[in-house]
């Protein structure tokens, strides 16, 4: 009997030790806020790009200082020029009207509140139908599934659809609540997950986007990861249309880690860590970037 | 039986496989796959990539395995490196991050390289910083090329031997 309770001991511990979590490291945690602004604190690059409409074009011009314009010099209005982006936006309101005949397209996406202008600004956010908290493109998969259409996550329409949808919220700031719930919960995790470091180099996002903003890996300037979200998703010539996820998926492949599949709860919660760093700016869309 | 007994240790051998890599992972057949994106299309296609990722950690919680551990590694001198090699190897792993001569575009997340032999460091402490740079920086973001398996022990002598002659 003793050796039997002494097993089963033995089993239990070796049951409880299987859930712990193996040998991880962690790039040391900054204090962020989930507020743009928190920029300031982070690469001080805030200053040069928060008011969009007076970006100082010769940063933009320098290769050694555009990093401090974060991109925002690829955005309108400052880059006014047509690009693909606007053919997406273009295909994306083609797509939304065709799902969108009997309304109840912008209802599911809304959760029958119907506002559409709103929808970039608030996602990721806790769907109770889904029973966790998700990003637009997963709401935008699930809801044209159910009128048995394939909108998968990260594809061209997909995308193109968030595209339009964010173009319609133009102007307006992200705004995204992760003081409490659900989505207090998933932003810690993404937090968490910034600094995990991983794959062959054993790198973590924070890495780069958090310790060594404005440093050279070559021909790259690494920028501050606040105020992204506004912009996505993007235009890219090699990628034609990019969702923040696939980003994510992209810079996993280039420091050699095996990406994840756009939708799963690691890169939505990422999203949701991103995105509440982007809270107060303004979307600003359709953004073009390099290469 | 033989036959049997190989049939036996693949299906003994095919959860553990599973478990390794999580569901969530952009895998298929066991190699690592990259998105592609198709103009005017509602999927989203998966191509092999040029290199496979599929050992390592990625960011999924279903991952249960663990990072390699710090690890000392005692180099034995003499240094037997072939300097000519390790520059080719410096351009292929290194500069990325450390400015090296000839560079049109430096890096500077890393030291510079230039004028290295002037430092006139020990050869097994730089070999340590290349096998495993956390044995004396914690929090570096240099990668650990020993002991992540990306570079051989040779590998690493010749990469010594380079640094060693950068005048
Ligand atoms: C080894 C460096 C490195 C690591 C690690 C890294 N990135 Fe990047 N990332 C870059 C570089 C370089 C760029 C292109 C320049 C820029 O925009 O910062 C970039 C761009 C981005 C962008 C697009 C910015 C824009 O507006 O165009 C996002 C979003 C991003 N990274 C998120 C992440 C996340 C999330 C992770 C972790 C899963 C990560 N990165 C890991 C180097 C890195
Ligand atoms: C991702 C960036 C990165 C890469 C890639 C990288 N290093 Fe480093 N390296 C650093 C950083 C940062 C330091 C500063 C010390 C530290 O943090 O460990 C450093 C320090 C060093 C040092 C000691 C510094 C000194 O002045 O003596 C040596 C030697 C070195 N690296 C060699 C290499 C070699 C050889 C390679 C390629 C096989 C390499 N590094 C690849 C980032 C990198």
């Amino acid at each position: 009997m003793k050796t039997l309770s002494f097993l089963l001991a033995a089993l239990l511990a070796s049951a409880t030790l299987a859930q712990d979590i193996p040998y991880r490291e962690y790039e040391p945690f900054e204090r962020y806020e989930p507020l743009v602004s928190g920029d300031l604190t982070l690469s001080g690059t805030y200053q040069y790009w928060k008011d969009p409409a007076n970006l100082d074009y010769r940063l933009a011009g320098n290769p050694d200082e555009n990093w401090k314009l974060n991109w925002k010099f690829m955005d309108p209005p400052f880059n006014q020029a047509v690009h693909g982006g606007h053919f997406a936006v273009d295909r994306g309101e083609r797509l939304f009207k065709q799902l969108d005949v009997y309304g109840n397209f912008a209802s599911c996406l809304s959760e029958r509140t119907g506002s559409q202008q709103n929808l970039r600004a608030g996602y990721p956010r806790w769907r109770a139908d889904l029973g966790h908290v998700a990003g637009l493109e997963e709401v935008i998969e699930h809801c044209g599934a159910k009128q048995g259409r394939v909108l998968q996550n990260g594809s061209y329409d997909n995308s193109a659809i968030s595209l339009y949808l964010a173009s319609l919220g133009n102007g307006q700031p992200i705004n995204i609540d992760v003081s409490a719930g659900p989505m207090k919960e998933a932003y810690d995790r993404g937090r968490r997950l910034f600094h995990t470091k991983a794959g062959a180099f054993n790198f973590a996002c924070a890495s780069c986007h958090t310790h060594n903003i404005g440093k050279r890996l070559r021909g790259n300037v690494i920028t501050t990861i606040y105020g992204d979200a506004a912009h996505y998703p993007v235009y890219r010539t090699q990628y034609m249309l990019q969702s923040l996820q696939l980003r994510f998926a992209e810079c996993n492949l280039d420091t050699r880690t095996q990406p994840l599949r756009p939708g799963s709860q690691p890169y939505t919660d990422l999203e949701v860590f991103v995105t509440a760093l982007t809270n107060g700016y303004p979307i600003s869309v359709p953004a073009e970037r390099d290469w | 039986m033989r036959l049997l007994l190989a049939g036996l240790a693949l299906l003994l051998a095919t959860p553990v496989w599973c478990a390794e890599i999580p569901s969530d992972a952009g895998v298929s057949d066991g190699k690592t796959m990259a998105p592609q994106i198709i103009v005017n299309s509602g999927r989203l296609e998966w191509a092999p990539y040029k290199r496979d990722f599929t050992r390592w950690l990625t960011l999924s919680y279903q991952d249960r395995r663990a990072t390699p551990e710090p690890t000392r590694f005692a180099m034995k001198l003499p240094l037997a490196g072939d300097k000519a090699r390790g520059k080719a190897l410096a351009w292929e792993w290194c500069i990325t991050c450390h400015t090296l001569p000839g560079d049109e575009w430096p890096g500077n997340v890393g030291s510079p390289m230039v004028h290295y032999k002037q430092y006139k460091h020990a050869d097994p402490l730089i070999f340590q910083q290349i096998f495993d740079p956390r044995i004396f920086n914690p929090n570096t973001v240099m990668p650990a090329f020993g002991t992540f398996g990306l570079l051989a022990e040779q590998d690493i002598r010749d990469l010594v031997a380079y640094l060693q002659s950068i005048e």
